[in-house]
Formats: structure tokens, C-alpha cells, sequence
């Protein structure tokens, strides 16, 4: 028998495996609730089979268990999942597997909705959101993209289009309407 | 000298319950039931019976602790005879469980059973609205007024009695079949028994030992086939499929196929000269497709009866017209390619489908690679590789090279507790016959590593936990808990390697394995469907059939007459099958041995004057009652008592308004409906008033 | 009816052009004439690891301004993106709770939108809605135009190319929402790509994840690549000489991934472009000089050279 050799990133383990000791301060008795109102299943029906971290493609790689995370939650040790939820690649393998039908990755995307609710936002949802609300796309545009583009002869990018400013407008809009800008910190981006 | 009072209670001749009385001015007599605290805790009992007490035509109101209770019935009894009460209501629980009891105790007091209305102040009123107390008594009160009012438009009704068929059907030739067969033809029942397969014997005859004593299965089966085969009270129609069941409890002709074997059992003497002389081999699904028969077989040596069988499909006269070998072998002239099926039909009083289980087929290009890898074999396949008169004489082997492999995993909860594939129930056997099997293996091949990827070890009937402790510490047998993940195949070794968490020790393991049996589950056999249909038994979610009751009658069913045995009810080993099969005979027996058999009265009747024969009712009986006759009157429908279940459906659809069932008259539901409105109709319309003035005290 | 809007998403035109050149080509008069139009306004769909991650109810209300959009032109939506597929079409299962369609209904309407479905027939005065259909390439390809036609078009069978398929994880998963194909045992863009001429190579892991999704990549790099370098270890023991997915993001992930751990890289394209290669374009306007690792291997050997 042979344990799966981990690739160790750097940094990360020594993020995700913190102080693991636990007294009764840390527990947050309605978590499983919590999970619940952000749209995942009831963990507390999971099996703890062990299937999901079988399956998981992270999991093999570095120090984080699907199975881990579910159990956490069950706790409600809230405090252990603020950092691993952000390393699942929702690709539903687990929600496949898992035989309770406990969708463990929606239970990892209502987490991320808790760790946002908590100020935990990682860099890169601030850029995607910013170049939503500037572009309409979450994709910065590239002039040397923009260059090959005129040389195929496509059509150019819509946000170049005058007309586009309407639409970004109303991104504006709908984004100020939901409080989006002010949850993740970008409310000075937002125009009115 | 003994008490006078029985003797003066047999006198009345004639009829028992004079007529007379019942249908005189309503003198109703109202009996509200505390059910302990299940009532009185949340309804205000006094005020309902006080309520009641001043609805017109009411002579007597009495609570009680519990009704159903002696003390509650002798004072019906005593109620009902010292104010002449002609009609009863009792306000207490569901109808379900007390109506008959209570029924039996108005006639004990000299009333038609049938002038008797329950009205359920417990599921309906109590249990449901515990929060609101006040309430809850209106409601009470509203609901027992509604009793009052229909109970004065009761009518007196008589139960019929049909004779009983002194036979019984049994569908389904496995242990379960077997046991009740045996059983009710030791009562002196005479007994079908119908199996599909060429032999009796089931799946239990397919396993090498049972769990958790290690008895040889065949070796405690065969002699019960072979006596079951013996007895002079059972037919034992092998190869045969049910076609079609018509008729009621204690009255049902069954129509059976005989299907072709092209052997004349009386003529085959079994002793195989034939199938040496077959040339064709293919594969043996007896052996899960491991051994090899003839085209001309018997499934095992063990079989039951022991006559060969032509496999149609792969027999080369069939296929060409051009082999005659078996023919030409037989010396007794047994074998006939030109038979044809036969159709049978037997009449039966009771049936018992013991239909059994097939095993779970783990899907295509799933986890667990089951078609992709030879090593991935399933449970009963194993039990096969160890079994003594099995393809490899009990030796266990590699399927893909033949070797004997010294590392063998078994994977539990394959196709169970899994509600991915809609499997959410636990079949029962699978922890159990895994351990049974690594004991056997380790038994052979002392030097072989055993592990078992399990999420929970279910080890809870007799002797099962022992045999959990004694596979783990005294055969080494490890057990692992975490579901696998991947299997992987060595190309070269055809080894497989199991990925899987260890939730225990919080790792995720990679180990390698020679052999990889699947626990596969339980699931409902393919023919039960086909069965379930023809005998109109319900199915449970699990897609096994639905017991009437799962506590009080586990082997009833919804149609009277029918009785469930063994896995067609749901997963179980071998014990739960026999003592299911024992209770099954013993169920059909006590309708058998009765002779006669009591049929309800609340059926629908026809109203031969206004019915114009227009077959509505026929089209949408789901019972088949209704049928259409030729009388002197032209062409009118008729119900079959024996058959109706009183359900209505046809009183609704019936565009003449002909049909009317008993006690549900639409006179009667339009007195409650008055009665609940608060009474326009005369009769008992100051009732609001009394239950107004039981809410405001 | 009118049938299909191109719904490129953010980084086919943002990063590879080519894609939006080949699937342009492929529905042109170049290729299968198909009814399909462009809508200006369309935004992000929005990408579902980011937004459907952190606020399900901003996702919903973008998701439900692009529905609005294709509603309004009475067109399936055709995505060439794994990620806008599953955004759009869990999108489209949200809205038929009717709590969810009110509460975004009512924020619409301040910017004159409303979404209420396509209407499919009318059954007295009431007109039976459904949801605005959004479809995938592939699931298009299969579907609607036919591989006979797919066959048909393929002028220039790719006779000599083994190719690796990726499908990429929102286009099997979950099933719940997606039933274009067999989420254990997809064959569709194998179908594909063999009916171009070319071989579907098997290979260990076909369906694991390229390592990019749901925010992974935005946030590990490190782990995304090393879960892509699994994935192309086993393509190149598999001798492929490309990888051809349906999904951009996997293709990008591939595609940046590779130079952290190789110097060559296996070439990897969308099945659009390499349906377009079959029926003849021109491989230089499929923008191959926009991929990082460079499809000169690839285009040496289909020119058999």
C-alpha cells in the first residue's frame, strides 16, 4: 500500500493546515443551517463514505479533503473551510459520485458565498467584477487580440461600440441593485 | 348451572339482528374516546360529548379512557341496550384499526354491525392540531355532528360468504416458494407451485455456503426440493410462467404457460445420455456465465425435477433442422422438438408470490469497471468460483489468467444505499456474505490478503456480529472504510489498483488487488414486474412489492388472498425468507381453513331501472367489479360483490347517477355536508349553536 | 422560426479569435449556412465561478439580461463555451421557479426588460412558455446539423492526426442539467472528430478536469498547472498530436499551462477549428499564432510534410 504522493504548493499547506485544535469557541452550532440558506444540501446527511476525496482532483494533489471539508462543516468549524473553499475547480465529480447525493461541490460554492459574506474575497473575483462593470466581460480586452481580430476581418469587439455604453450601464445597474459592488469592495467602480 | 345471560344471548332465532329496531327514529347513541392523552391532551373531550348530548336524536353521550378497551365496549353494550339506541357513532381514532372491532361489539349488543359511524377526532383533529387546543375541539365538535348526521341515514347491511378453494398458488420455486409450498401442503392444502426456470431452488441453490454458520447451501435446500417435488399435495409445474389471474379471494382461476422444454418430463429419466451427446456448449447462466453447459441441460446436478431442457435459442436443430443427436442418444424416446407450449389452468382460494431477486448489474463504463476488467467479478459470481460443484470445482481463480490470487478486496454498498442510482435502501446480505466468502477464501488459500472497502458493516442478526469479530481477529481480514474511487488496471499483470480515501486514518491509499468482487446488491426480479401487473400488487419505493401494513401485516398485501414471501417483499438472507414463507402459508391457511370467506357489504350497487348499460363503469373499475349483462331488460350493468372494493369511482363516473355505494349513498355525505355548513336542512340545524357556546365557555 | 444567436462569451474574442473565426466559418455560407445572428448586447454570461460563486443572485439577474436578449429575438442561444452553457442553462432552471422570475423580473424592469420564456403554443388564451433554449456547439453539430453533414463537408479528411479529446467538466456535469451526452461515457466530439478523418486517441483520465475551473486557476495557478500537466502526461504517452476540446477555458488553461512544464506542448484547439481545418479552410485564419504553444508540429504533419 502506497499513499498518493502530493505535489505541495507553496504556501498553501501551510494556509490550509492551521492550528487544528479545537475547543468549543469554534464550533458555530447552525453551519450546516447556514449552508443550507446559500443553496447547498444538508451535510449533515452525508455518509462520510469518502468517496468525493477519491474523486476529487485537488484532493490528490495537495492537503485538502472533500470529505475533510464536509466533516468541518458538520462541526461547523467554520473557521477551518475559509481558505480551502476557494481551491475547489467545481467539476461536479463529487456531486457524481456521491451516493447520499449531497452535491458537495454546491456545498463548496454556498461556503465561498459565507467566506465572501465574510470579507475572505479573493483578488481575482474584485478584477473579473471590475472588468465586468467597465467592459460588459470579465475578460480584460487585449489590443494585440483587437489587432488580429481587424486582420481576420471579425467584426470588432462590441464594447468599442458606442452603442455598447448602454449595456454596460445597465450592468451598472443591475449590479448596484443586488449591493454586488459594495459586498466585494468595488463599490467606487460602479457608475450611475 | 352455569350464567344465564350467554345462553339468553344465543336464543334470538331468525335473523340475529331484528331489522326493526335499526331502521326505527334515530336513536343515536355518541362515544367519545380519550385514547389516554392522544385525544383528551389537546381536544376538550367533556365539551364535545356535552355538544353532542343536544344534537336532536341523540339519546346518549359517554366519554371514556379508552374506548376500544373492554370496559369501553361493555359500556356501549350497556348504553346501547338501556336506551334502545339503534345507531352508534364513536369518535376516536382512524376507522382502520377499531371499526371492526367495534362493528363486532354493536352486534354483540344486538345491532346490525353496519349502523356504526367512526369519526376520527385522533389523526384528524388531535395529532394534527396539538398547537391549538381550542380549536381542536371546534373542530371535534363540528366533526362528531357530522357522524350524528350521517348515522341517521344509515342502513342496515348484511355481509355475504363466499366458499373457498381449497388450493393455493405459489409463484416463484426459491426457498421462499419452497417453504410455504411445503408448509401449506403438510396442512393438507393441495398446492401449485409455479417456477419459470427449468429447476426449483432459486438463488439460494446458487450459493456455496450460507452466512453466518457456514452450512453448504444445496445440502440443506436439495432435500426440500426433492421433498416438495415428492408430496402428494403439490404440482410442481417447472419451466412455467403465470399468463393471467382472474377472480377474488378464495375464487381465482389462474391461467399458467407451460413453456416447451422438448422433453417429456414423465418419459426423462434424467440420466444425461443426451446432453454427453449434444455437440453444442454455451455459456452457463446457472454459473454466471463462468461453466459451460449443452444446449440440451439441466441447470445443476442437484435440479429439481431432474428432467433436461432444450435451450431453443442455441439448439442446432432449431437453428437449421440439421442435428438430431439428443434424439437420436435418448433410449426412452423422451426427447419431442415438435412440443408446444401448453397452457394450464388450475383454481385457487389463495396466492403466494414469492417471485425473488435479481442481482444488481453494475453499470457500463461505470467506477467499478465491472465490463471493462476481467478481475472485477461480482458476489454471486464468487459464490459460484467457490462453490464445490461450481465451473472450477470450488477452486477461486483469476478470471483473466486463471491463477489463484492472493490479493482479493471486496467493495461494499455496490447498487445499495446509493441514491444516485435510485437505490436507497440497504440489501441486507452483502456485508454479511463478503465476510462469509473472505472466511472461505482465507479457508482455501490461507496466505491471502483480504481487505474490505465498507462505509458501515451491518452485522445485526443472530450470529452476524460474531462473525464480524471472528473474520477480523482470528482470519486477519482487514477492513477498510472509505468508498473507492478509481480502479485502474495493470495492462501487463491485469492486476487493480483501488484509489480510495481511508476516512479512518484521513489518507487517500493506493493499494493493488488480484481480484475485485463487488458486494452487489439486491434489486426486484425482472419477472416480479411482469407479476405485479397481472396480480395488481402495489410496489414500495424501493420498487419491491408493498406489504399492506410494514408492522402489523408484513406479508399481505392490498388485494385479499394474496400473500408476499422471501425478497419479492424486499432484501433478505435466508432465515427472514423461510420464517416470511412460514407466515405467508400460515396467513393463506387461515382464510383456507375458514372455508368460507366474509365479503364486505360496503360495495357500489346498481340501479338496474336507471342504468342504460352504457360500460362507463366498466372502463373505469380498476378492480374489474363491474360488468355489463344481458337482462330481460335490455343490456344493463351488474357488479361482482366479491370483487368491488367499495371505492367509489364508478358512483362518480356513472352519467345516470345508477350506482350508489353503500354506506357512502349520496344521501349520506349530503347530510354531513349540511350538518359541517351548519345545518339548512331542518334536522339538526340548531347544532351550530351548542358547539358556538363549547368554544366561548 | 428563426433559429440560433452566437454567444461567444469573453475569451474567445478577448484571447482566441480564431475560435470565433472557425465557428463563424463553420455556420457560414462556408460551411453548413446555418440561421444563426449576432446580438450586440450580450455581456458575460456571467462566468460561474465567479459570480455564481459569490452572489448567486447577481449571477442570476446577468444570466437572465442575456435570456431576455435571445427571448426577444425568438433564437436558441448557441454557446461555444462550457462555462456560459452552464451558467446560461442553470440559469434558465432557476427562472423556472417562479419566486426566483419575480425577484428578477423586478430588478429587469428598471432597465425595460422582462423574462418570460419563449412561448411555445397557445392552449385556448393561455400561451405555454418555455424556457429560452441554450444550446452547445457540439450538441448543435450533433443534433442539428448531422454528422452525415458533418461528413459531407469534410473535403479535407485529417487522415493522419491522433487526436485527444477533452469534453471539459461543465459539459457532462452535473447531469441534472446537462443531457447532451453520456456524463461516463461522452462520444459526441469523438464522433466529431473521427468523421473529420481523424483518430480519437484513448487515453488514462479522458474525462478528469484540465485544472482551470471554477476559480482555481484565478486563484492556485500552481495547482491548476499541475493538475493540467497530469492530464497532458497522459495524452502524450497516448501519442496525440493534439488536443481538441469544446470548451475555451480549458483550451486557455492548456494551452498557458503547458509552457510551466514542457518546452514543446501538444497543440490544442477548439473542435470548431478543427472541424473547419477538415472542410478546408485556410489554417492561418484559424489565429493559431494567438495559442502559446505553437501548432507548427500540427500543421507540418497535416500537410504530411
Amino acid at each position: 500500500m502506497g499513499e498518493v504522493e502530493k505535489t505541495f504548493i507553496s504556501g498553501l499547506r501551510e494556509k490550509l493546515v492551521e492550528d487544528r485544535v479545537i475547543d468549543e469557541s469554534q464550533l458555530e452550532p447552525d453551519f450546516a443551517k447556514e449552508i443550507v440558506k446559500h443553496g447547498g444540501k444538508d451535510v449533515m446527511t452525508c455518509l462520510q463514505c469518502g468517496n468525493c476525496t477519491g474523486v476529487c482532483p485537488i484532493s490528490l494533489k495537495i492537503d485538502y479533503k472533500t470529505r475533510s471539508i464536509i466533516k468541518f462543516c458538520q462541526f461547523g468549524l467554520k473557521k477551518f473551510t475559509l481558505e480551502t473553499r476557494w481551491v475547489c475547480a467545481t467539476c461536479y465529480r463529487c456531486y457524481e459520485h456521491c451516493p447520499a447525493d449531497i452535491n458537495p461541490a454546491e456545498v463548496m460554492i454556498a461556503l465561498r458565498h459565507i467566506a465572501i459574506k465574510e470579507g475572505v474575497i479573493p483578488p481575482f473575483i474584485k478584477m473579473a467584477a471590475s472588468n465586468l462593470l467597465k467592459y460588459g466581460q470579465s475578460v480584460k480586452p487585449d489590443p494585440e487580440i483587437e489587432r488580429v481580430r481587424r486582420e481576420l476581418e471579425l467584426v470588432d469587439m462590441p464594447s468599442r461600440d458606442k452603442e455598447y455604453a448602454k449595456v454596460v450601464r445597465e450592468i451598472n445597474l443591475l449590479v448596484r441593485s443586488t449591493g454586488y459592488d459594495k459586498l466585494i469592495g468595488i463599490e467606487s467602480e460602479v457608475k450611475t | 348451572m352455569s350464567s344465564p345471560e350467554p345462553l339468553e344471548e344465543r336464543a334470538p332465532e331468525g335473523p340475529k339482528t331484528p331489522p326493526a329496531k335499526d331502521s326505527m327514529t334515530p336513536r343515536i347513541g355518541v362515544f367519545v374516546c380519550h385514547c389516554g392523552s392522544n385525544i383528551a391532551g389537546t381536544v376538550d373531550v367533556s365539551k364535545v360529548r356535552e355538544a353532542a348530548e343536544k344534537v336532536p336524536g341523540v339519546v346518549v353521550a359517554k366519554e371514556n379512557k379508552y374506548t376500544c378497551s373492554d370496559l369501553g365496549q361493555e359500556e356501549i353494550i350497556k348504553a346501547v341496550k338501556e336506551n334502545d339506541v339503534n345507531r352508534v357513532v364513536v369518535a376516536a381514532c382512524s376507522p382502520r384499526m377499531h371499526e371492526p372491532t367495534f362493528r363486532s361489539c354493536i352486534q354483540e349488543a344486538g345491532l346490525n354491525p353496519y349502523m356504526l359511524q367512526m369519526v376520527n377526532v385522533r389523526e384528524q383533529c388531535s395529532w394534527v392540531h396539538s398547537k391549538e387546543k381550542d380549536r381542536a375541539t371546534e373542530k371535534a365538535v363540528d366533526l362528531v355532528r357530522m357522524g350524528i348526521a350521517k348515522a341517521e341515514k344509515l342502513v342496515p347491511l348484511e355481509a355475504r360468504e363466499v366458499p373457498v378453494e381449497q388450493s393455493s398458488l405459489v409463484i416463484g420455486g426459491g426457498v421462499a416458494g419452497i417453504q410455504a409450498a411445503l408448509d401449506l401442503a403438510q396442512m393438507g392444502f393441495k398446492v401449485f407451485v409455479v417456477e419459470s426456470e427449468p429447476s426449483i431452488g432459486g438463488r439460494m441453490a446458487q450459493l456455496d455456503k450460507t452466512f453466518p454458520t457456514g452450512d453448504c447451501a444445496i445440502c440443506i435446500l436439495a432435500p426440500k426440493m426433492v421433498e416438495l417435488a415428492r408430496h402428494p399435495n403439490i404440482t410442481l409445474l417447472s419451466y412455467s410462467e403465470v399468463e393471467d389471474v382472474s377472480g377474488f379471494i378464495g375464487n381465482y382461476s389462474v391461467k399458467v404457460r407451460r413453456k416447451a422444454r422438448y422433453v417429456v418430463e414423465d418419459k426423462c429419466v434424467g440420466c444425461g445420455v443426451c446432453a454427453d451427446a449434444c455437440p453444442v456448449k454455451v455459456d452457463n447462466k446457472f454459473d454466471m456465465g463462468f461453466g459451460k453447459r449443452k444446449a440440451i441441460y439441466v441447470p445443476f446436478p442437484q435440479a429439481v425435477p431432474l428432467k433436461y431442457t432444450i435451450d431453443k435459442d442455441n439448439c442446432i436443430h432449431f437453428k437449421t433442422g440439421k442435428c438430431k443427436a439428443c434424439l437420436k442418444a435418448c433410449a426412452n424416446e423422451a426427447i419431442d422438438h415438435e412440443m408446444e407450449d401448453e397452457m394450464v389452468e388450475l383454481k385457487v382460494g389463495t396466492i403466494i408470490c414469492a417471485t425473488g431477486f435479481d442481482i444488481y448489474v453494475p453499470m457500463k463504463r461505470g467506477v467499478y469497471k465491472y465490463w471493462e476488467y476481467q478481475n472485477v467479478i461480482t458476489g454471486l459470481e464468487l459464490e459460484r468460483l467457490l462453490n464445490a460443484s461450481g465451473p472450477t470445482g470450488g477452486h477461486l481463480i483469476r478470471p483473466s489468467d486463471g491463477e489463484s490470487p492472493k490479493r482479493v478486496a471486496f467493495i461494499q454498498c455496490v447498487g445499495s444505499r446509493n441514491k444516485k442510482i435510485g437505490n436507497d435502501y440497504c440489501s441486507r446480505v452483502c456485508c454479511m456474505y463478503s465476510m462469509k466468502n473472505a472466511q472461505i477464501i482465507k479457508e482455501h488459500e490461507p496466505d491471502t490478503e483480504i481487505a474490505v472497502y465498507y462505509n458501515d458493516i451491518r452485522a445485526f442478526g443472530k450470529g452476524f456480529e460474531e462473525l464480524y469479530h471472528r473474520v477480523r481477529e482470528e482470519y486477519g481480514i482487514e477492513f477498510i472504510r472509505g468508498r473507492p474511487a478509481k480502479l485502474s488496471e495493470d495492462s501487463e499483470t491485469n492486476s487493480i489498483t483501488i484509489r480510495a480515501e481511508e476516512t479512518l486514518l484521513n489518507k487517500i491509499t493506493e493499494r493493488e488487488f488480484d481480484l475485485i468482487v463487488l458486494s452487489t446488491g439486491l434489486q426486484p426480479s425482472e419477472g416480479s414486474k411482469r407479476i405485479g401487473k397481472i396480480l395488481s400488487l402495489s410496489l414500495s419505493p424501493d420498487g419491491f412489492f408493498q406489504e399492506a401494513h410494514p408492522k402489523l401485516r408484513p406479508v399481505d398485501t392490498a388485494v385479499d388472498g394474496i400473500y408476499l414471501a422471501g425478497c419479492a417483499q424486499g432484501p433478505k438472507d435466508i432465515p427472514d425468507s423461510v420464517a416470511q414463507a412460514k407466515a405467508a402459508a400460515a396467513s393463506a391457511a387461515s382464510i383456507m381453513a375458514g372455508k368460507k370467506v366474509k365479503i364486505e357489504p360496503l360495495t357500489a350497487s346498481i340501479n338496474e331501472e336507471l342504468c342504460i348499460g352504457c360500460g362507463l363503469c366498466v372502463e373505469m373499475c380498476p378492480y374489474g367489479a363491474p360488468e355489463i349483462v344481458e337482462t330481460d331488460n335490455g343490456t344493463k350493468a351488474k357488479v361482482v360483490e366479491a370483487l368491488c372494493h367499495g371505492c367509489g369511482t364508478c358512483v362518480a363516473a356513472c352519467p345516470q347517477k345508477a350506482i350508489t355505494a353503500n354506506q357512502f349513498t349520496d344521501e349520506q355525505i349530503a347530510s354531513e355536508i349540511v350538518s359541517a355548513l351548519g345545518g339548512m336542512e331542518g334536522t339538526n340545524g340548531k347544532a351550530r349553536k351548542p358547539a358556538k357556546k363549547a368554544e366561548e365557555a | 422560426m428563426s433559429q440560433y444567436a452566437y454567444f461567444f462569451g469573453c475569451i474567445i474574442p478577448n484571447r482566441y479569435p480564431g475560435i470565433e473565426y472557425a465557428v463563424r466559418w463553420v455556420c457560414g455560407s462556408d460551411g453548413f449556412n446555418l440561421d444563426v445572428e449576432d446580438i450586440k448586447e450580450f455581456s458575460c454570461c456571467p462566468v460561474p465561478g465567479i459570480f455564481y460563486s459569490s452572489d448567486k443572485n447577481t449571477w442570476l439577474l446577468l444570466a437572465a439580461r442575456n435570456l431576455t436578449l435571445a427571448q426577444n429575438e425568438r433564437r436558441e442561444i448557441l454557446t461555444v463555451c462550457n462555462g456560459c452553457l452552464t451558467s446560461l442553462l442553470k440559469a434558465t432552471e432557476y427562472l423556472t421557479d417562479p419566486k426566483n422570475l419575480g425577484k428578477v423580473n423586478r430588478v429587469l424592469s428598471q432597465i425595460g426588460r422582462k423574462y418570460t420564456g419563449i412561448p411555445r403554443k397557445t392552449e385556448g388564451r393561455r400561451r405555454i412558455m418555455e424556457p429560452v433554449k441554450v444550446r452547445h456547439y457540439v450538441d448543435l453539430m450533433i443534433n442539428d446539423v448531422g454528422l452525415e453533414s458533418i461528413a459531407e463537408h469534410a473535403k479535407r479528411p485529417l487522415k493522419n492526426i491522433r487526436a485527444a479529446v477533452h469534453y471539459g467538466c461543465h459539459y457532462l456535469r452535473p447531469t441534472e442539467n446537462q443531457t447532451i451526452d453520456d456524463p461516463n461515457d461522452p462520444v459526441n466530439i469523438d464522433k466529431i472528430v473521427e468523421t473529420c478523418g481523424a483518430t480519437s486517441v484513448e487515453y488514462e483520465d479522458r474525462l478528469d478536469c484540465c485544472g482551470a475551473g471554477g476559480g482555481v486557476r484565478s486563484h492556485v495557478v500552481d495547482l491548476a498547472n499541475s493538475l493540467t500537466e497530469d492530464k497532458c502526461r497522459n495524452i502524450a504517452d497516448a501519442g496525440a498530436d493534439c488536443i481538441v476540446t469544446g470548451c475555451p477555458f480549458c483550451l486557455l488553461q492548456f494551452d498557458n499551462a503547458q509552457k510551466s512544464f514542457t518546452k514543446e506542448g501538444i497543440p490544442v484547439m477548439h473542435v470548431s477549428q478543427f472541424q473547419a481545418l477538415a472542410m478546408g479552410i485556410d489554417p492561418i485564419s484559424l489565429g493559431f499564432d494567438t495559442h502559446h504553444v505553437s501548432a507548427h508540429s500540427f500543421l507540418r504533419k497535416l500537410r504530411g510534410t
